[in-house]
């Protein structure tokens, strides 16, 4: 099929030019924006019959396990492996000294950011990090039971668990290895964001606040163990990885074992236990992977590497640090000025400023932001849904402190401030009048649903000044924010029309995170081919050489949106030029056309049949249209015995797409659609406990092309928030540096019972995001924004900030003067 | 895991001989919730060589009413406990105790002499390896008393050199606030004498001895039971803390209360102080409150628990509340 056309090209840079109002969207909608399609991966996760990687099980399998460290720092000095290696069933020990094991490798997301770290190092960071040495043995218990057999002689280092006091210049060093300077290392990359002059701000402002608060780490953890399973046939490695962006293990691995040619390896990426983004991108996920593929080649037997559960728990969010900020307004509640500093431990991207969001979607004059990020000795912090955690907590705590400090309604104080990169409405409604989009007031549209949802205005009150008759204080809460739908990515995918049915297949491996993102780009692909919903059909876990971008239903939604219609529209274009022709031509002469009297556009599809637009009784199904295969493929092999059975050529597209929009540090076109999460809380004040009453989110999708899976990310992410808000930390003992909540019972997250307050999820269509048709993600959005506002719902019941997040008990306690 | 024999017992006396011919290196196994997660997590310096079932002991899970009161088998669920109508009528404290334990799936499998003999869920106690070699285990210091000690006791510490680690069972307090009685393989112990704290023991079990049986009085007229429990989540956690308390009136006066607390403290903790301010008062808000701080006036929170303090005087409170002739609508814990 070659490269695209320079026509196509060209259709293609028009079509999916999003920095303005998607030009060519579809008349009319038969599958996207309706509820109730199938999901693809339904019955398979309800009946418990979908494969997770932890699921594989090969012959001959080895199954290989890692040792932990005891220590937060330290190194090893020796290693006796006899006694393990002498335990029935172990197979192979791989040592942090073996030759093969390089020290650097290409193992992380962006190289140079994290740096290139040895697969299996000698040196411990963190208490409990996978390192020094690895087993292989026929089961996970035996290979479990050896690594404690191991003898290490450690020693051990000066360790860091607070950030304040490990950027101090004569702390100890956290990381010697990577960042041998100072633990304060991210100074001068993307960590100062200027817009106007603070002081001028503050100068100007009627009242100026300055406040501080604490956001505790949580975790990334996810139901399915990190794993993978390596196995080589000959020289050909052959993977199944639990892997957010499955194209990261090609990139990676041809780099590694002297190098491996791409096209030698075979992936699969089944479906995930979940993935929230962290995972993926630290060096932890392929460094092992590494080790696990030396190891099966060592032996010449397959081998899954598993980490245990508490394994899992050491990585951890972007927003573990101190936040500290000014802001001047005056007395209507109109910002001047914020001046803020995130202080936060272990970010590996640390390029998201606190006052990131105050300038996408305010019209906040003067901002100035700075983020330091500080080596600590716990694990990694990356984004884990999502990097958006430290900007939009700031958000969420100066909007709430300027509504407090001028007694005003925070929704009024928004709406107030709504604006894009320091410039007001007015100003916005000229952007979207010159990008060609409706001059929708996002904001004031979901407030206003919100609003009403929640009834806001009867239940909104002044911090501290209601008590229910049960004797609990009540308070409510309100937040905000813009969507943010893009993340630089890029995205190919194809789509093939197969013989004798007819049906549709989009080919591009992603992960299947469980957010039906799948059946989303076949409502896509299926009303632009003019296909059945179910003659389309999507398996991402497969690699056909075309990598989209992935987990879906969030930021990415909007990158592989373009790639999945475009190559639609093309493939439709050619199927309506084939009709009209002979279908195919051989050395033996040509086919009859379908429709030899017609023009391409005298036709159309619908309902999987093509018709002839004038007379639409003169059509043929796409089945018929594309014939049966032959005993060999597509070609009919009857031709030697002197028969001749039509065919047609193969049927087949593909596009991609290159995302310009709101990562972009330049901004190209303004932040239009916006989200507004409104929560209703009461206080037992004799216990400090928090009782979430109602939730509702409101969230500009653009267009929601598949609702039930917007509203389930926003259900979702109002569960994940609460969670956080009220009981998520890592907590470590100050005097060892060992986790001590690392479990599923100590650490806290809500489970469905703990969620038994109604949640409202509205979705509005302003058809101004970056995607096609204007959509814009979700996923990441609702989970994100909802984590801080608890805060500001419990300081409107006592009357009293509570600087600590999470928001537990003892804290209320402690605020309300009770302890 | 690692492996470990397993044997089904058929009796009391098999059960006893099978833990000696191990000699102290098995355990007994009823519905595992505790024991098994220890054995994963690798808590303990020593491994159980052998598992001794008791499910398969018959006759120990039956839950009869009796002439003098209630008598349940220790292999009684805690979901049986919990929906059975006696209990729930007549024995509520119990009822409420058991159904606010763990979760649906662990209620299914715990029984009511595990939850009693539960270890305790001290997090450096329960570090998994071994990592800290505690005063619990026989180690050389407590490591919470300076170090991150928010779950930990609010009245002191036992062992020679004070573990601070509290008793976690709910139904613990239930029993003792119902003045139940265990009956063992060999003796018969009232439960406010059940618990001791000693390395490696929560209880007054010698290592071969086995609970058959609780017995619960049948309560006098005029009393009402009540449990409360205040955790982080309501769907699965051990109690920061809880209450139990049984209180009969006579025309509205109390003349009877037992009052307990635990997961304060390193054994269930009987409120003398509280019961005694009870009663001959009629029970209000104000007598409640008082009942609350009576309860707490001896504690003596650390560094991290605080907080404990008050959730216990409220507790308290609300749990007598709750015991009164008239209910009045008290915010569930």
């Amino acid at each position: 099929m070659g490269s695209l056309s320079d026509k196509e090209k060209q259709t293609m840079r028009e079509m999916q030019d999003n920095l303005r109002a998607d030009p060519f969207p579809l008349n009319t909608y038969t599958h996207i924006g309706k509820r109730g399609p199938r999901r693809l991966d339904g019955h398979l996760k309800a009946s418990g019959k979908a494969d997770y990687t932890m699921d594989v099980q090969l012959p001959g399998m080895l199954h290989l396990r890692f040792l932990n460290s005891p220590f937060p720092h330290a190194e090893i000095t020796h290693m006796d492996t006899t006694e393990a290696e002498r335990l029935d069933g172990v197979r192979y020990i791989l040592r942090y000294d073996h030759p093969d094991l390089p020290s650097r490798a290409s193992l992380g997301k962006v190289t140079g950011i994290y740096g290139d770290p040895p697969p299996l190092s000698r040196f411990a960071h963190f208490e409990g990090e996978p390192m020094g040495a690895a087993v292989a043995a026929e089961t996970e218990d035996i290979a479990e039971e050896a690594i404690r057999l191991i003898k290490v002689e450690w020693a051990e280092r000066p360790f860091n668990l607070d950030i304040m006091a490990a950027k101090d210049k004569n702390a100890p060093l956290s990381y010697p290895e990577m960042y041998p300077d100072s633990n304060y290392w991210n100074n001068g990359l993307f960590d100062v964001l200027i817009q106007g002059d603070v002081k001028k701000g503050f100068a100007a402002a009627e009242q100026v606040v300055e406040f501080a608060f604490v956001r505790r780490g949580h975790t990334w953890i996810g139901p399915e163990r990190p794993c993978g399973v390596f196995r080589w046939k000959g020289d050909c490695p052959e993977l199944w990885v639990k892997q957010q962006r499955p194209h990261l293990v090609k990139k990676n691995l041809c780099t590694w074992y002297g190098g491996v040619p791409m096209n030698k390896i075979q992936l699969h990426c089944l479906y995930q236990g979940a993935s929230f983004g962290g995972w993926v991108q630290v060096p932890w996920n392929m460094g092992p992977l590494y080790c696990a593929g030396l190891v099966a080649r060592e032996t010449g037997r397959p081998v899954k590497y598993a980490f245990s559960r508490r394994e899992d728990f050491y990585g951890q969010s972007m927003d573990d640090g101190i936040y500290r900020f000014k802001v001047g307004f005056n007395d209507d509640g109109t910002i001047l000025a914020v001046e803020g500093t995130s202080t936060c431990a272990n970010q590996i991207w640390p390029v998201f400023n606190p006052v990131n969001h105050l300038r996408e979607n305010t019209r906040i004059p003067h901002l100035k932001g700075k983020i330091e990020t500080v080596w600590v000795n716990k694990g990694p912090a990356v984004p884990t849904r999502c990097e958006q955690l430290p900007a939009t907590l700031s958000l969420t705590m100066v909007f709430s402190r300027v509504a407090a400090e001028c007694g005003l309604d925070p929704v009024a104080v928004a709406l107030k401030n709504d604006g894009v990169e320091g410039h007001d409405m007015v100003h916005v409604s000229a952007e979207k009048k010159k990008l060609g989009f409706p001059d929708i007031d996002s904001l004031a549209v979901c407030v206003e649903k919100g609003k009403t949802a929640m009834d806001w205005d009867a239940k909104w009150h002044p911090p501290g000044a209601k008590q229910l008759p049960n004797g609990r204080m009540h308070g409510m809460g309100f937040t905000w924010t813009n969507e943010w739908d893009d993340s630089l990515g890029s995205s190919e995918i194809a789509i093939r029309i197969e013989r004798n049915d007819g049906t549709a297949t989009i080919l591009s491996m992603g992960c299947d995170n469980g957010v039906d993102a799948e059946n989303t780009y076949c409502q896509i692909a299926a009303d632009e081919l003019g296909l059945n919903l179910e003659d389309v059909h999507y398996n991402p876990q497969v690699d056909p050489g075309f990598f989209r971008m992935s987990p879906d239903s969030s930021t990415n939604l909007s990158v592989n949106g373009w790639a999945v219609r475009h190559a639609a529209r093309i493939l439709k274009q050619r199927i309506l030029e084939a009709a009209v022709r002979p279908t195919a031509e051989t050395q033996r002469g040509s086919f009859r056309a379908a429709f030899p009297d017609c023009a391409p556009e005298d036709l159309d599809i619908l309902g999987s049949v093509i018709f002839k637009k004038s007379d639409p009784s003169e059509s043929i199904t796409l089945a018929d249209f594309v014939r049966e295969a032959g005993q060999s493929g597509p070609v009919t092999s009857t031709e030697n015995a002197g028969f001749r059975w039509a065919f047609t050529e193969p049927l087949f597209a593909f596009s991609y797409h290159v995302q310009v929009g709101s990562y972009n540090p330049e901004n190209p076109r303004p932040h239009l659609t916006r989200q507004a999460h409104f929560l209703e809380v009461e206080v037992d004040t004799e216990t400090g406990e928090i009782f979430i009453i109602k939730a509702v989110n409101v969230n500009d999708v653009g267009k929601a092309i598949n609702p039930m899976s917007c509203e389930g990310q926003q259900y979702g992410g109002t569960v994940m928030g609460w969670s956080r808000g009220k009981f998520e930390e890592m907590i470590y003992d100050p005097a060892t540096g060992v986790m001590l909540n690392g479990n599923l019972i100590d650490y806290k997250i809500a489970t469905t019972l703990d969620v038994d307050a109604p949640i409202d999820t509205i979705l509005v269509e302003s058809g101004m995001g970056y995607g096609p048709y204007g959509s814009v993600g979700i996923g990441e959005d609702v989970g994100t924004v909802m984590t801080g506002l608890i805060g500001p719902a419990v300081h409107n019941a006592i009357g009293v900030w509570i600087d600590d997040h999470p928001i537990t008990p003892d804290k209320v306690l402690k605020a309300l003067g009770k302890i | 895991m690692k492996n470990f024999e397993h044997f089904n017992a058929r009796s009391i006396d098999e059960a006893a001989t099978l833990l000696v011919r191990y000699g102290g290196n098995a355990a007994f196994i009823a519905g595992g919730t505790d024991l098994l997660g220890k054995m994963k997590d690798r808590i303990l310096p020593a491994y159980p060589e052998a598992l001794i079932n008791i499910k398969t002991i018959p006759g120990l899970d039956a839950i009869e009413e009796t002439d003098d009161g209630l008598s349940i088998g220790a292999l009684a669920t805690l979901a049986q406990i919990a929906t059975h109508p006696v209990i729930r009528e007549k024995y509520t404290a119990l009822a409420q105790a058991a159904g606010r334990t763990a979760s649906p799936q662990l209620r299914n499998m715990g029984t009511i002499a595990g939850n009693l003999c539960q270890d305790i869920r001290c997090w450096y106690y329960r570090a998994t390896q071994n990592r800290f070699s505690c005063l619990r285990k026989g180690g050389g210091r407590c490591y919470a008393l300076k170090g991150d000690n928010r779950y930990h006791s609010i009245f002191g510490g036992s062992v020679k050199g004070g573990c601070i680690a509290v008793h976690p069972s709910d139904t613990a307090p239930a029993l003792i606030a119902l003045d139940g009685t265990v009956i063992t393989s060999k003796r018969t112990v009232k439960a406010s004498d059940f618990f001791k704290v000693s390395v490696n023991r929560t209880t007054v079990l010698e290592p071969d001895e086995i609970v058959t049986t609780i017995h619960l009085p049948a309560p006098a007229p005029g009393t009402q039971s009540a449990f409360m429990k205040f955790a982080l989540r309501q769907s699965i956690d051990f109690p920061i803390v809880n209450c139990a308390a049984a209180i009969t009136c006579e025309r509205e006066a109390v003349t009877r209360a037992r009052i307990c607390l635990n997961a304060v403290s390193v054994v269930p903790r009987r409120t003398v102080a509280a019961e005694q301010s009870m009663v001959g008062s009629n029970i209000d808000e104000n007598t409640a409150d008082a009942a609350g701080a009576a309860a707490v006036a001896n504690a003596e929170p650390l560094e991290g628990n605080a907080y404990m303090v008050p959730i216990a005087r409220t507790l308290v409170k609300r749990t007598i509340l709750v015991c009164g002739p008239s209910p009045a609508e008290v915010d569930p814990v």
